[in-house]
């Protein structure tokens, strides 16, 4: 469709269309986005990508490190929009590479994908600005009522693929074990490699849950080990989480991923609840709906009462049992600025991603991108689509007997604001005439 | 005070200043000599030619900011200047003829306030005092200082000190207007270097956060050259800003009919200025500061603007009669059009007050004739503007505005409903169509929210109101009478054997007319009863289940779930005398098992039916399509649903009399207060349980239950909270969920550990239910707060990790840090008050546990009638939020 194609083309130059192809394409994604569920499956490989935030220029900088769509497939988990000065620009690029490559790109919602945070944010003042009247802030915000909630990434690996580093190895590996299996690693922008993790090759079920994969960036030393001193159950807790199989047989070693843009809900106990939720609506106060957009996790125990006024902080162990109870090997998640880019707490059992650079242009934050490899074993023939494994398939253990899962391996690539030279001097957009 | 100084020799010859009117006035010259008259050190200076006349004699308090400068005479660059200001507030120089002359006494000075300041601190440990009298100069403002002027600058703007007394010495040296001519001097040079030095001295100045300094940047002769500066931005070497351009340009400047004032039309310039700073210059590196004072600054500015066109009759009646139709000028009409929308929107920042004023001067020279010509204008851009104007008179009152339009419908004239709801019906324009269905809600919304007085308080206030002193026949009658003009097109469809032919003019339509009547629904049951009642509206709206548009079902899906969640027996009677839910059962059927938008939005129906056991509905759906349900499988809802009939069927005498119980007088529960119905709530436990152990239940829930019980599956809090996570410590309690109502609620005293888990100083009153993790939570008694200002969410945001450098409001992060504490120790104590509601009352019975009864800030109308507890959250919320959220109310009634 070249229509969408020239739109594509000038937006990323940074230039907006007309009202009445914003309205079309609104439309049209609107269509599509119907046909999601809640929660939406994806199928490894995949980008996982933090909040944007109307960083034009910084999503730009993103598609030049982890590749361009549709070559990559990616996934944002929300707050596209606000703060930055070209929420419009970003927010319509996205949509229209997601009208375009519907099965390369995954939207979901994010906190800031509502009316009432956009009208003191920045986006609807910046709609009225570029565009005269609130009629494409409407048209967005209408859109954003039909994103999906989430995401289930399927099919990951647990092993990298080792990164070819150039003749300058700067790696600092923590565990440079010659028979590990390469767990993690982080990439600078340049696609150096600057740390890698390894897991041990030989495991058996149980010395997997005690693997050291809290990894985190080399300056955070917040995430100390041991981070709570809770009784944490190492076996299957109570029954086990035996009713979910339901026939289910993904073959994959790894456990889902489910990527939200806050975190969990004390309303929400598996990942099917977040399925009965009816989410044509604007985010709302309270309720499952509000917690999965708004919640962060916290070095507490339980759940706590959320600074931000809606949402709830859980600990360590809520995320642990919702996992296993999901058969889930990994929460990936937004929401919070994070100065390294991402930050991977309890044990690896949740990771915050942030991809807006130098956040709100003086945080001085780096951002980073998270990449799930495909399990090769799988033969890359899981189709992607929502709801054509039944309704349990976030969950391995096909016998029903809760076996343990093993974490994806994860790279970050890391990166830092796009440069001077290539985005010009951020600011908004001039009002055009004026009487008073 | 024992002064042990010695005052300096000899007598300097000197002429003395005083500043007045901005001017140095010449005092004379003279000699002068530091003195210890008694124990008072002071400043003595005898005329030169009369040697008995004292030209000046001035005490040395430790508090006075004596300055040292670089004396009148820029070829000596050799500082002769000493500048203070008196006690009583006039600015003072002492002009020294020689360098020398000026040390002894500045050194005198110096000494005398060194040593007035050790008594001082020795006396009450003022010593900070020391750090804000410190006193800054910069060097001339010459291409060859820029070095040491920005170091200097950048230095002072570290210590709050040093700002303030950067920010005396520029204004009282009017710096920023000498620094000017050397952007175009460094421009000619073409030296980069030192532009982007005046670039980042310019930046430094505008952050120092000084209202009198921003003013002065804004001014006429000073604009062009700081914009010009701050061109050079060395964090874009390679780039050049055209703010100069753009600022110059005269043609932006419009006017319909010319304002005279010299004073106002200067403010005009300036707030467009700092619109322009404030927007574009300084977009990327303001802080919070500063952003509020350019906010403050554009504020009172516009205030002053709207108070001069207001008052400003000839003005105002020329400008109206603009849209005398004999005036053949469109262009003007457009342009004038165009500058009431612009008075609307800064009006919307006014207070209350003035806004109210500023309408009704409006309204009375014809405003309302003035949006009916631009709402029926060729243009949709204009339509839209017209339509902005009119929702900013609703947003500001829209009781005073259905007032009007109840007093044109008294009058016999055309009411500017009847006009915008046969717009709706033609409008193509899908823009202007959204905004003409906005609108339409917000004029014929039947309830008359609550609203601050003041917001009302305009001359024609009491005219207004006692117009709007109709009877209430009248009003339902008017409202009536819109409906069924409103939504004649609906009601035609029943002429329609399909809807696979709609056109998409006709979707949009429908979709914005089924949208305002669910809003209708939701705002005023009983005064919309009529209208579906006898337009027969319900039947058509089930019609539109059948579309293909999944959106457009979507839609009418959302009319019936409001319906079900007012649980009125008209309403409830209307979804069960037609075939409602075989239709929904049919979407569900059509759209399973695949996991969509559509699909999750009828399981969310049903599972509501099911979690509130509204009875009405669980024997008519199960009696009448039990087959069907029974093929739905891939989820336990229908089953449940099933199970749920069968076990009312068990206990038939009950469910009858529960039926039978819900007719109109009992008192209904209503969602949209943010509480939750308690009512059948205890039976639920007993029934789940009863059934949790029967054959009966499948395997998947049964596991379930034994490990999680199942909390609201719904997006909604839960009204009564089971455990949702089973710890393993409390294995033994699991007993609890079998036979909780043998539980008393004040047992969990003897677990009083939860009550530490909410990180938080322990709370004396009894926390129940410590199998439930949901229990931990107290109510949140202030929910979300997005209509925070920009600072405190930059706080949550930003500063919990972000410690960074830039900021420089070391304050803000511990206001943050204290305003979390208040919140936590807030939330204790509504807790406590909660459990012990929950202790005496209903919840005392279920699993012993405390609702998480989290309160909703209730944006919308009905919100007004909060809760008590959400009173703190509900003046977080500002009323232009309420406004906004009145007309962008598209979501479901769970959100409030």
């Amino acid at each position: 469709m070249s229509d969408l194609d020239r739109a594509i083309e000038q937006l990323r130059a940074c230039r907006l269309i007309p009202e009445s192809q914003v309205r079309e394409l609104c439309y049209k994604a609107r269509e599509l986005l119907i046909e999601e569920g809640n929660v939406v499956s994806v199928d490894a490989p995949v980008t996982i990508c933090g909040d944007i935030h109307g960083q034009f220029h910084d999503l730009m900088e993103l598609f030049r490190v982890g590749g361009d769509v549709p070559d990559t497939n990616y996934l944002f988990m929300g707050d596209f929009v606000d703060r930055g000065f070209y929420s419009l620009e970003s927010f319509l690029l996205l949509l229209c590479l997601k009208v375009r490559y519907p099965d390369r790109i995954t939207l979901i919602r994010g906190n800031h994908e509502s009316r009432q945070i956009t009208t003191v944010y920045g986006f609807y003042d910046e709609c009225i600005r570029k565009y005269g009247s609130a009629n494409v802030w409407r048209y967005c915000c209408e859109v954003f009522d039909y994103l999906a909630l989430g995401a289930l990434v399927l099919g990951a690996s647990s092993e990298l693929e080792p990164t070819m580093s150039g003749g300058n190895d700067i790696t600092q590996s923590t565990m440079p074990i010659d028979d590990g299996e390469l767990e993690t690693e982080v990439l600078n922008s340049r696609g150096e490699v600057t740390m890698s993790t390894y897991r041990p090759r030989q495991r058996s079920s149980s010395d997997v849950s005690t693997d050291s994969r809290n990894i985190s960036p080399p300056r955070d030393i917040s995430a100390a080990p041991g981070q709570t001193g809770a009784p944490t159950r190492t076996g299957a807790p109570g029954t086990g989480a035996s009713g979910y199989g339901n026939g289910s047989a993904m073959t994959s070693r790894t456990g889902a991923v489910l990527c939200v843009h806050g975190g969990l809900s004390p309303l929400i106990d598996s990942v099917d609840k977040i399925r009965l939720i009816d989410r044509k609506q604007e985010v709302p106060h309270e309720g499952a709906m509000c917690d999965l957009l708004w919640s962060d996790p916290d070095e507490i125990e339980g759940w706590g009462l959320s600074p931000r006024g809606a949402g709830f902080l859980f600990g360590g162990d809520i995320v642990k049992q919702f996992n296993h109870l999901n058969g889930l090997s990994l929460v990936a998640r937004a929401h919070q600025l994070v100065m390294e880019g991402y930050k991977e707490m309890f044990d690896g059992g949740i990771v915050t991603v942030w991809s807006a650079p130098n956040y709100c242009y003086r945080c001085g934050n780096v951002a980073a991108i998270l990449e799930l490899g495909e399990d090769a074993r799988n033969g890359g023939t899981v189709a992607r689509s929502n709801g054509e494994y039944g309704r349990s398939n976030g969950v391995v253990g096909a016998d029903g007997v809760a076996s343990t899962v093993v974490s994806p391996g994860r790279r970050y690539r890391v990166f830092e604001a796009a440069a001077q030279d290539t985005r010009g001097m951020p600011a908004k957009k001039p009002v055009a005439d004026y009487f008073l | 005070m024992a002064l042990d100084l010695q005052p300096p020799d000899g007598r300097k010859r000197v002429k003395v200043y005083e500043l007045r009117d901005n001017d140095w006035f010449d005092r004379g010259t003279g000699f002068c000599t530091g003195q210890i008259l008694g124990e008072e050190p002071r400043i003595y200076v005898e005329s030169e030619d009369q040697p008995n006349r004292v030209l000046l004699e001035t005490k040395i308090t430790k508090d006075d900011g004596y300055q040292k400068q670089q004396g009148f005479c820029p070829a000596v660059p050799a500082e002769t200047l000493i500048v203070w200001t008196e006690s009583n507030g006039t600015d003072m120089a002492l002009s020294f003829q020689e360098a020398e002359g000026c040390a002894v006494i500045w050194d005198f000075v110096n000494t005398v306030q060194q040593h007035l300041l050790s008594l001082a601190a020795a006396d009450d440990a003022l010593s900070d005092d020391l750090e804000s009298y410190q006193s800054i100069v910069l060097p001339a403002p010459e291409l060859g200082n820029l070095p040491e002027i920005e170091q200097i600058v950048r230095a002072a703007s570290m210590t709050q000190a040093g700002r303030d007394a950067l920010s005396k010495f520029i204004i009282r040296d009017e710096y920023i207007g000498k620094l000017v001519p050397l952007v175009t001097m460094a421009e000619d040079l073409e030296s980069l270097v030192d532009l982007h030095r005046l670039c980042n001295i310019m930046k430094s100045l505008i952050l120092l956060n000084d209202n009198t300094i921003i003013e002065t940047v804004v001014a006429d002769q000073i604009i062009l050259g700081v914009v010009g500066a701050l061109e050079y931005d060395p964090e874009f070497p390679t780039h050049k800003a055209n703010h100069r351009q753009y600022l110059a340009d005269q043609s932006r400047y419009k006017e319909v009919v010319p304002i005279k004032d010299p004073l106002i039309r200067r403010k005009i310039r300036s707030t467009w200025r700092l619109q322009y700073l404030k927007d574009v210059v300084l977009a990327r590196i303001l802080d919070d500061p500063t952003f509020s004072v350019l906010n403050s600054l554009i504020f009172f500015n516009q205030m002053e603007i709207v108070n001069h066109i207001q008052s400003n009759a000839p003005f105002l009646r020329e400008l109206f009669s603009v849209f005398d139709p004999r005036n053949p000028d469109t262009k003007r009409k457009d342009d004038a059009v165009q500058f009431l929308h612009q008075c609307a929107a800064i009006a919307k920042n006014l207070q209350a007050p003035s806004r109210a004023q500023l309408f009704a001067n409006f309204i009375s020279h014809g405003l309302f004739q003035v949006i009916a010509f631009a709402v029926k204008h060729p243009n949709p851009a204009m339509r839209t503007t017209g339509i902005d104007i009119l929702v900013a008179l609703l947003d500001h009152d829209p009781v005073m505005m259905r007032g009007y339009m109840l007093k044109a419908v008294n009058e016999k004239k055309t009411p500017l409903t009847d006009t915008l709801i046969d717009l709706l019906h033609a409008e193509t324009d899908l823009g202007v169509k959204n905004q003409l269905a906005d609108a339409i809600k917000i004029l014929l919304d039947p309830q008359i929210p609550l609203q601050d007085p003041l917001a009302r308080a305009g001359p024609d206030y009491f005219k207004v109101r006692s117009s709007n002193l109709l009877s209430d026949a009248f009003v339902q009658q008017h409202f009536d009478e819109s409906s069924k003009r409103l939504f004649q097109p609906l009601k035609q469809l029943a002429n329609r054997p399909s809807l696979n032919d709609l056109t998409f003019q006709e979707v949009t339509l429908y979709s914005h007319l089924v949208d305002i009547l669910t809003f209708f629904v939701r705002q005023h049951l009983f005064r919309t009863r009529n209208a579906i009642h006898s337009e027969s509206l319900a039947p058509r709206v089930a019609q539109i289940l059948t579309a293909p548009q999944k959106h457009l079902k979507l839609v009418a899906l959302k009319f019936f779930r409001t319906l079900i969640s007012l649980q009125d027996t008209f309403y409830q009677a209307l979804m069960t005398h037609n075939n409602t839910f075989g239709l929904i059962l049919d979407i569900v059927h059509e759209t399973m098992p695949r996991d969509n938008l559509l699909n999750s939005a009828c399981l969310e129906l049903f599972e509501f039916i099911k979690r509130e056991n509204i009875k009405p509905f669980i024997l008519h759906v199960v009696e009448k399509y039990r087959e069907k349900l029974e093929n739905i499988t891939y989820v336990d809802t229908f089953q449940n649903l099933i199970l749920r009939f069968d076990q009312m069927q068990g206990y038939g005498a009950e469910a009858d009399s529960a039926l039978f119980s819900q007719d109109e007088g009992t008192p209904r529960r209503m969602p949209l207060n943010g509480q939750r119905w308690q009512g059948v709530k205890e039976m639920d436990a007993a029934e789940e349980e009863y059934f949790n152990t029967s054959d009966d239940e499948d395997e998947w829930t049964q596991d379930n239950r034994a490990t999680l019980a199942v909390g609201a599956p719904n997006g909604s809090a839960s009204p009564m909270v089971k455990p949702l996570v089973d710890y393993p410590d409390d294995d033994d309690e699991d007993a609890m969920d079998t036979k909780s109502e043998e539980v008393p609620a004040p047992s969990a005293e003897a677990q009083p550990l939860t009550v530490g888990d909410i990180q938080v100083e322990p709370s004396p009153e009894p926390t129940s239910a410590p199998t439930s993790p949901t229990a931990q939570i107290p109510p949140v008694p202030e929910r979300l707060t997005e209509k925070r200002r920009r600072e405190e969410e930059d706080e949550d945001e930003l500063v919990k990790l972000a410690a960074g450098p830039k900021r420089r409001s070391s304050t803000s992060s511990n206001s943050s840090a204290g305003m979390m504490n208040r919140k936590k120790n807030l939330s204790i104590g509504s807790l406590g008050s909660v459990e012990k509601g929950g202790t005496q009352g209903v919840l005392g019975t279920v699993t012993g546990a405390a609702a998480p009864k989290r309160i909703a800030i209730n944006i919308g109308p009905v919100g007004k009638a909060a809760v008590s507890d959400t009173e703190t959250c509900a003046e977080t919320v500002s009323s232009e939020s309420n406004e906004k959220e009145n007309r962008d109310d598209s979501q479901g009634d769970e959100g409030g």
